[in-house]
């Protein structure tokens, strides 16, 4: 808060209460799975396998090779089908490879596992693109890119702030994995070549810092901050300013940081331990939309329509189905989308009644966006479809936290507006 | 099943419009029930239902005006007053006219604030003017008599101010100025007559807070509005040599205090960005000093807040790109507006000077008809000699004689008569002097007769001419008669010795 510029952030009621202390549900897959052909919106993959193909858990499948290496990998044992064209988590219908399981759950290692301290940093960069170890925190964006060529690094970041409501599936993925969140962070921290890392917790999650801070005892270089529990404090430019008080244009690298998400070190850790990949993924399941909120263990390429019918289904019969938290979030039309490797949540809300009235101008959502931006005056300059100004008020810098819908009194879609304004601007660069 | 698209996001806070409006109605209406115990208490209840009849009138009035628009447009009557809030204007313009406005001057304020101040822009959140502050300002332009005359009030703090060219360099005059409303701290609480809800500074300051915590209105604008007016004030106070008490008092007059919560914070009409509102409410601080020691206008907030409002797309256009990177130019724009501020004051305020209240001059009394010593008039309700003292030539008598009260008015509660001073020279036979010892007729009117004008007609008349007479002070025939009929008295008592 300054006298220039709101508070940029919000305290949300974070119905975290739903799943964050109960069972992890075990989810199997069913009779096929589908394995999205995408990365970071990239459909640009080469496919490894042919119909018929065997595979086994961990079979490398498919291959982004592009400017980015990503490997895909199957996370069932069984038969390679065909390709399919489904709705994506994305809100976009992409091909996935279907395979059929035969429930054995054969493994296969797809690479050997590491010992990061003797590896040299180039062995290890590689090792983690290999292993295909993308941004759990929603992105996929692939996570060697960030550790390849690090100048005048001086802090790593560990973000394991979750800060969208509902979704505990990092906190219990943390908890569970203490010991691999500390290895994972110690060989990211030896790729990054910072001097210090900071795992950043909420601070009402005080169960969770003390377990962290108990595993750290002895661990030299690995601290962790608490930081207030406000939304978006989980992205990378709000929790580096908490952090850091400094900005940065375009990454963070410029200020000398590396930012990742706490389960991508988990996951890491994981590869270095057992040379396995992502093949399984915790997500939590919650709302008033489903009759059993909880959070699920469940193999990659599984359909919501399972894993919801293992919850015990919907509790109504119109809802807002939400590919991860209700903020960011989109809603999609169908259930048949699936798990994957960087996705951790699905919301399920029960639709409910939305009176909207005018807007009367009272400048919340100028106050609390957290990009600094003035969604009220963009979306008043893209329904004016007054190009220059929406250039003037850089739209482009939305994230599409949907903080100003949230923040709106008059319960109008202001992020919608914002996000049609970004529209325009990338139609006119093209 | 459904699944139902939405764009994101789809959460929303709890906090809405309507519940914004809600807490708005409430904090106005603490400060209205304030007024209404107020003139009940202090008044009588004659004044208290007249503030009743006010609010319902601007109430009626607003919302038959949203009515008949929502039908006329072909709009949802229902669903059209929900999301137009008239009632807010309407309470707002009721609570700044003062108690003898009436009816009719505030049904026509509420009508222009309505129908002019919001619906002619296209309605709720897209009027240029803050419509309570419109349709106040039309009504001082329309109705200035009818509006704000007050037999009941004497003069504002404001208006004794503005009268003396808003300084006081003087400092015993200004205990005794300030002495005339109860003193600043009785300012501050408002137990003095004024607007109906802009009295009570205290009061309003705390339904403030509790509008800042609620989130309903902006802390920035009261907090930098009010300070930017003492700020100023107080460099006004120290360039003419003022005490503290000058800028104290610039926040405690007026409507200065209701206006920077209740109507400059308006969201519709002031700026949407945080670093916006600042430059406006400072805008409005400059302007409220200025229009106050300068313009010819009373009162400087009104129309510090319609001009504001004017500029407020101009703000928004200052302030518009991404916030982050437009702080330096944030600060550079309030600098420059303070620097403004303080110059244009301090400037101003070299021109100004005290000017002395003018001594009113004792009213002037008309003589009418005349009336004899010895007529009819005279003859009825005889006065009575009630003592006599000779000295010499000189008699001097004390004469008891009835006046209005007695004979005439018989509301005034063990009315007394008035007892006159006669003196005759009993040798050249003529009145010396006629004078009241105590008088007892009706105040304002009566006493009309005390003047000499009208007394010294009775020196050098002649007791024994039957056809004597004097002429009445007209407006007060019945006292003029009492007292010929006191000297009529005097007379046949000094000629039966």
């Amino acid at each position: 808060m300054s006298i220039w510029i709101g508070a940029m952030q919000k305290h949300l009621e974070g119905h975290k209460g739903l799943t964050d202390h109960n069972d992890i549900v075990r989810v199997d897959a069913g009779k096929f799975v589908y394995i999205p052909l995408m990365s970071m919106f990239s459909t640009n993959i080469e496919v490894l396998v042919k119909e018929g193909d065997s595979v086994k858990v961990g079979t490398m499948i498919a291959k982004r090779s592009d400017h980015m290496t990503v490997p895909f990998f199957s996370s069932v044992s069984g038969k390679v089908v065909g390709k399919q064209t489904i709705m994506h988590a994305v809100l976009k219908p992409l091909e996935h490879l279907v395979i059929e399981n035969d429930g054995l759950y054969e493994k296969e290692q797809p690479f050997s596992p590491i010992d990061f301290e003797k590896a040299t940093r180039e062995e290890l960069v590689d090792f983690m693109m290999n292993a295909g170890i993308v941004g759990c925190g929603g992105a996929g964006f692939p996570t060697y890119m960030k550790y390849k060529n690090p100048q005048n690094i001086s802090t790593l970041i560990i973000n394991a702030v979750e800060c969208e409501p509902y979704i505990t599936a990092d906190y219990r993925e943390i908890s569970n994995n203490i010991d691999d969140l500390v290895l994972g962070v110690k060989a990211m921290l030896k790729l990054s070549t910072a001097k210090e890392a900071w795992i950043a917790i909420k601070s009402p999650k005080k169960e969770l810092i003390a377990k962290v801070r108990a595993a750290l005892v002895g661990v030299s270089g690995i601290v962790v901050k608490e930081v207030p529990d406000v939304y978006p404090m989980g992205w990378e430019r709000t929790l580096v300013y908490q952090l850091l008080k400094k900005r940065y244009d375009r990454l963070p690298s410029e200020i000398g940081c590396i930012v990742n998400n706490a389960t991508t070190a988990i996951a890491f850790a994981k590869a270095i331990r057992t040379g396995m990949p992502i093949v399984e993924k915790t997500l939590t399941f919650s709302g008033n939309g489903i009759k059993t909120p909880a959070n699920v263990s469940v193999p990659v390429g599984v359909k919501t329509a399972e894993i919801v019918a293992k919850l015990g289904g919907y509790a109504s019969e119109d809802v807002l189905l939400i590919a991860g938290g209700p903020m960011m979030g989109k809603t999609i039309p169908n259930d048949q989308f699936v798990v994957t490797p960087y996705g951790n949540a699905v919301t399920i809300l029960k639709t409910e009644k939305i009176d909207s009235v005018a807007c009367l101008r009272c400048g919340r959502c100028n106050d609390t966006c957290p990009a600094g931006l003035l969604p009220v005056r963009i979306n008043n300059a893209e329904q004016a479809a007054d190009l220059d100004t929406i250039v003037k008020l850089r739209a482009d810098q939305c994230i599409e936290c949907g903080l100003c819908t949230y923040v709106c009194p008059s319960k109008l879609d202001v992020a919608e507006g914002v996000r049609r304004a970004k529209r325009i601007l990338q139609l006119k660069k093209k | 099943m459904k699944f139902t698209f939405r764009v994101s996001p789809n959460y929303r806070d709890q906090l809405s419009t309507g519940r914004i409006m809600r807490d708005l109605t409430i904090g106005l209406g603490v400060i209205y029930a304030f007024a209404l115990a107020y003139y009940f208490t202090q008044y009588s209840s004659n004044y208290g239902i007249h503030a009743l009849g006010l609010m319902a009138t601007s109430l009626i009035v607003a919302f038959i005006t949203e009515v008949a628009f929502a039908y006329f447009t072909k709009k949802k009557i229902k669903s059209h007053l929900l999301g137009s809030y008239p009632w807010v204007t309407a309470i707002i313009l009721t609570l700044m006219v003062p108690i003898a406005t009436s009816y009719f001057a505030l049904g026509f304020g509420t009508f222009f604030a309505i129908f002019f101040g919001k619906l002619v822009f296209g309605g709720f959140g897209q009027n240029i003017f803050n419509p309570a502050a419109a349709g106040r300002a039309a009504m001082l332009a329309s109705f200035a008599g009818v509006a704000v005359t007050d037999i009941t009030t004497s003069a504002t703090p404001t208006a004794s101010i503005a009268q003396l060219g808003w300084m006081i360099d003087k400092p015993e005059a200004v205990t005794k100025f300030l002495d005339q409303f109860g003193g600043l701290q009785n300012m501050f609480l408002g137990l003095y007559p004024g607007a109906l809800g802009e009295t009570s500074k205290v009061l309003i300051l705390v339904v403030m807070v509790f509008l800042i915590i609620r989130k309903v209105i902006d802390w920035r604008i009261p907090v930098f509005y009010l300070s930017t007016v003492f700020v100023l004030a107080s460099l006004i106070a120290v360039s003419k040599g003022m005490g503290f008490w000058y800028p104290l008092f610039h926040l405690s007059t007026g409507g200065l205090v209701f206006g920077a919560v209740f109507m400059a914070t308006d969201p519709v009409t002031n700026p949407t960005s945080a670093s916006g509102r600042t430059l406006f409410a400072i805008g409005l601080g400059i302007l409220t000093v200025l229009i106050r020691v300068k313009a010819n206008l009373p009162e400087g907030v009104l129309y510090s807040i319609l001009l504001m409002n004017m500029l407020t797309p101009s703000i928004e256009l200052l302030t518009d790109g991404w916030q982050i990177k437009n702080v330096k130019k944030y600060a550079i724009s309030f600098a420059s507006l303070s620097l403004i501020g303080i110059l244009l004051v301090f400037g101003v305020s070299t021109t100004m000077s005290y000017k002395a209240p003018v001594v009113p001059e004792e009213p002037t009394i008309t003589l009418g008809d005349p009336v004899g010593i010895f007529s009819d008039e005279t003859a009825l309700a005889p006065a009575s000699v009630t003592d006599k003292v000779v000295d010499g030539d000189i008699t001097t008598l004390t004469v008891s004689s009835k006046g209005y009260a007695m004979l005439q008015d018989d509301h005034s509660e063990d009315p007394q008569p008035n007892v006159l001073i006669v003196k005759i020279d009993t040798v050249k036979q003529e009145i010396v002097s006629v004078a009241y010892a105590t008088f007892s007729d009706t105040p304002n009117i009566g006493d009309k007769t005390k003047d000499e004008k009208f007394l010294d007609q009775f020196a050098g008349l002649s007791i024994v001419d039957e056809a004597a007479e004097v002429d009445v002070v007209s407006g007060a025939t019945n006292t003029s008669v009492s007292v010929a009929r006191a000297v009529r008295a005097a007379i046949e008592a000094v000629l039966a010795q």
